[in-house]
């Protein structure tokens, strides 16, 4: 047992790090998510080049192999600086998918375009009657000679705007909220019958409402078996689950070190804020519960990675303390920064936003909690 | 990065099984006999007895993953009575300040448990606030023995203890962390008193304990005059950091839902109630992290390096955990938690109160949690010492 971290790993959080020092202050991150895509096609590009696209993925199918371990290491860097690229959308869930349940040819086809950042995917899995359950689907695909047709709406697609493919969770079998009986297809983002309804979310983000109509797909576009989606679809979430608990405890310790430097700074009734013991206390306990997360993290990161049958409880453990515990210090971030906690110009209000985002994405406290006590 | 063990930890791990079950206590055998035998081979299997001294006082010399294993099978298993004074807090403070003959004069019975300890810290006037006690200790004229009048309060075994280490002060003319000195003296002699304080849950073990003239040979003096509170501070960490008590919880919580699962609630039991159900799997949770903030920083401390700012954390969440766990325990109970002395409706109730009682001790000593964020926000985060 140990929680050393491998030269290589050293390497790669050092070099993440230095990105998000050289190219993410507030400034610059409130331009490119203002720009067309909201997110930097230069920044994307550094990215494929460092090899941080091709992470996850076998070194057989042109990635580094990297483990849960490394994309924590990646994603608590890309929290310190609230990165706007793709990554998750395209590596963590399209990449994720067609990594577990691709046919070799599927992979080969795609995986090569998806790790030099020449292509990008998403994942369409949620829907509005659904809450957050992955396996409420009433998106049908409906077996048509040579293949499918799909019909339905997907919810909040992550940058499905700039999304070359789509995977997409279907029904093809069974009840709405049957696990078995859902299948994944990778389907074009422009094919006939797709129409996406583009928009900013609150974290500066994009996504998509998507709508398909009478959209065909190849049966060499199943992932996975038939009717056999939702484990894959189980694993991506976990894995997204994780890498976005490592994004938020990147942002939890931007929150509440920004918070101790600005109390530190800020002077009322002739003395520093951080002087008055309440305050002194409130930081002491954002302090604590962002350590708390950390060791979570480490926890069910390390058990994923080992394919412990441990590690699914502690990933519903883990988002259910990230999601209240990442409230908490953002609320109280903004709290303690008085009035300029609640302006665009301090990058706190930002980190919040983003931190009220990673509660909802996959499941928020409340929603994990029920899962694990279950 | 991993948390798998490698095949030396789990034959570590059965070692340490198979020692405890062919040493349980079994049924008509003496206690006490059992007792010092059971540490004697502890001792034998290289230290066991010892689990956190350095190789060099005799220790076993454990790897933190070796250790983490200890706690985690200690808190499943039997183990004879012990108490944390002698051998987990003046033990460290004499290896590590007191001179050889110090050393040898009080280690080995403090190994053997034949000699029992206790803290003189507290004082009516010094809580929280330690460094403002009073106990004042004056030096003879021939410099051969201090004379010590004053009094301690809270001094948990006092009324069974042999020994005492005691903070006194033998300067009042600088600030008050200067001029306070580190004694040790027997408790059973002329000059001292020990008064029992009664605790919330009907318990005696804490007391007053008053000084009258007590003599105290210099020899008895850990380190230089006016330096001890450095030396007490040190032990406060060690104290603090023991405090957790993570592996003790994680089987108290099993316990818990196996008795939450007894109480019938319709056609399910207490266990099926969302509510309850839900207080339970936040506590879980909580403990799962701190489990690993505390395998966090007894990794760092192997590393060599000074513990995390992690470590700083475990004493606070570890109380309030276990704070929690009683608390549970008493709702589970429900009204059959207010019988006193009586063992009436389950099984587990009579306990749980006593239980939750005490606990609310745990967030008080040892340094009061509100104390203990002071130091993490002067020590960790920086900040000046609070003006208000």
């Amino acid at each position: 047992m140990n929680f050393d971290f491998s030269q290589e790993q050293q390497m790669l959080q050092d070099s993440v790090s230095r990105f998000i020092q050289d190219n993410y202050d507030l400034e610059s991150r409130i331009k490119s998510a203002g720009s067309k895509f909201g997110f930097s096609q230069d920044h994307w590009q550094t990215m494929a080049e460092l090899g941080w696209l091709g992470l996850p993925f076998d070194e057989a199918d042109g990635g580094f192999g990297g483990t849960q371990i490394d994309t924590m290491l990646l994603m608590e860097q890309f929290g310190k600086g609230l990165v706007l690229e793709p990554l998750l959308a395209s590596v963590i869930l399209g990449g994720g998918a067609l990594k577990r349940g691709a046919s070799t040819e599927l992979k080969a086809e795609i995986l090569p375009g998806l790790i030099d950042g020449s292509r990008q995917l998403t994942l369409a899995y949620a829907e509005e009657q659904a809450h957050f359950d992955l396996h409420d689907v009433t998106t049908t695909a409906r077996s048509d000679g040579d293949g499918f047709v799909i019909n339905g709406h997907k919810s909040m697609v992550l940058h499905a705007a700039t999304a070359d493919q789509i995977v997409i969770s279907t029904r093809t079998s069974g009840g709405q909220i049957d696990e078995k009986g859902i299948s994944l297809f990778l389907i074009d983002a422009d094919a006939d019958g797709v129409k996406r309804d583009n928009f900013p979310t609150v974290d500066g983000l994009r996504a998509s409402e998507v709508t398909l109509q009478d959209v065909t797909v190849g049966k060499d576009r199943l992932i996975g078996e038939l009717d056999g989606g939702f484990a894959i679809l189980n694993d991506v979430a976990s894995d997204a689950i994780l890498a976005l608990s490592a994004e938020a405890v990147g942002a939890m310790e931007v929150l509440y070190k920004d918070t101790v430097d600005y109390t530190q700074q800020r002077e009322q009734f002739d003395h520093p804020l951080a002087d008055f013991q309440v305050l002194q206390h409130r930081m002491v306990e954002m302090f604590m519960e962002y350590e708390q997360c950390k060791s979570l993290l480490y926890r069910a990161t390390m058990e994923a990675a080992q394919g412990s049958s441990a590690a699914q409880r502690s990933v519903h453990a883990l988002k259910h303390l990230v999601g209240k515990a990442g409230i908490f210090i953002a609320e109280n971030a903004v709290q303690l920064h008085g009035g300029m906690g609640m302006t665009e110009e301090l990058r706190i209000g930002h980190y919040f936003k983003r931190m009220i985002v990673i509660d909802a994405q996959f499941g928020n406290a409340d929603y994990h909690l029920g899962k694990f006590a279950a | 990065m991993d948390i798998e063990l490698g095949p030396e930890d789990l034959a570590f791990r059965e070692d340490v099984r198979s020692f405890f079950a062919e040493n349980a206590h079994k049924a008509g055998e003496d206690y006490n006999v059992w007792r010092l035998d059971w540490f004697k081979k502890a001792r034998d299997k290289g230290g066991w007895d010892v689990p956190k001294w350095s190789a060099e006082f005799g220790g076993p010399g454990w790897t933190p993953t070796q250790h983490y294993i200890w706690e985690q099978e200690t808190a499943q298993a039997t183990l004879p009575w012990d108490m944390p004074f002698g051998i987990g807090m003046i033990a460290p403070i004499i290896m590590a300040h007191g001179n050889e003959e110090q050393q040898e004069r009080f280690l080995p019975d403090i190994r053997g448990r034949k000699v029992n300890w206790c803290q003189g810290y507290s004082e009516p006037g010094a809580g929280s606030d330690l460094a403002a006690l009073k106990t004042k200790a004056v030096l003879s004229d021939d410099g051969t023995y201090y004379t010590v009048n004053g009094t301690k309060i809270w001094t948990t075994m006092a009324q069974i203890a042999d020994w005492i280490f005691c903070l006194t002060r033998t300067d009042d003319s600088g600030i008050k962390q200067e001029g306070i000195t580190f004694l040790l003296f027997p408790m059973k002699q002329e000059g001292i008193e020990v008064k029992p304080i009664i605790t919330l849950g009907g318990a005696h073990s804490v007391n007053m304990v008053h000084f009258t003239d007590v003599k105290v040979p210099v020899e008895n003096r850990i380190g230089a005059e006016g330096k001890g509170w450095t030396y007490a501070k040190g032990l406060l960490q060690h104290e603090r950091t023991g405090l957790a008590g993570i592996s003790r919880s994680i089987v108290a919580l099993e316990n818990l839902k196996k008795q939450a699962s007894t109480v019938k609630r319709g056609n399910g039991s207490l266990m099926d109630e969302p509510t309850f159900r839900a207080k339970v799997a936040e506590l879980e949770i909580d403990l799962m992290a701190s489990e690993f903030t505390e395998l966090r920083s007894l990794a760092s401390a192997s590393a060599g390096s000074a513990p995390g700012p992690e470590s700083s954390i475990l004493k606070l969440k570890g109380t309030e955990i276990q704070q929690r766990i009683a608390k549970l325990t008493v709702e589970a109970g429900g009204i059959y938690s207010a019988a006193w002395g009586k063992p009436v409706g389950h099984k587990f109730a009579k306990g749980g109160m006593g239980g939750y009682l005490a606990s609310r001790a745990f967030t008080i000593y040892g340094g009061a949690s509100e104390v203990q964020k002071d130091v993490i926000a002067k020590n960790v985060l920086g900040l000046k010492r609070s003006s208000k």
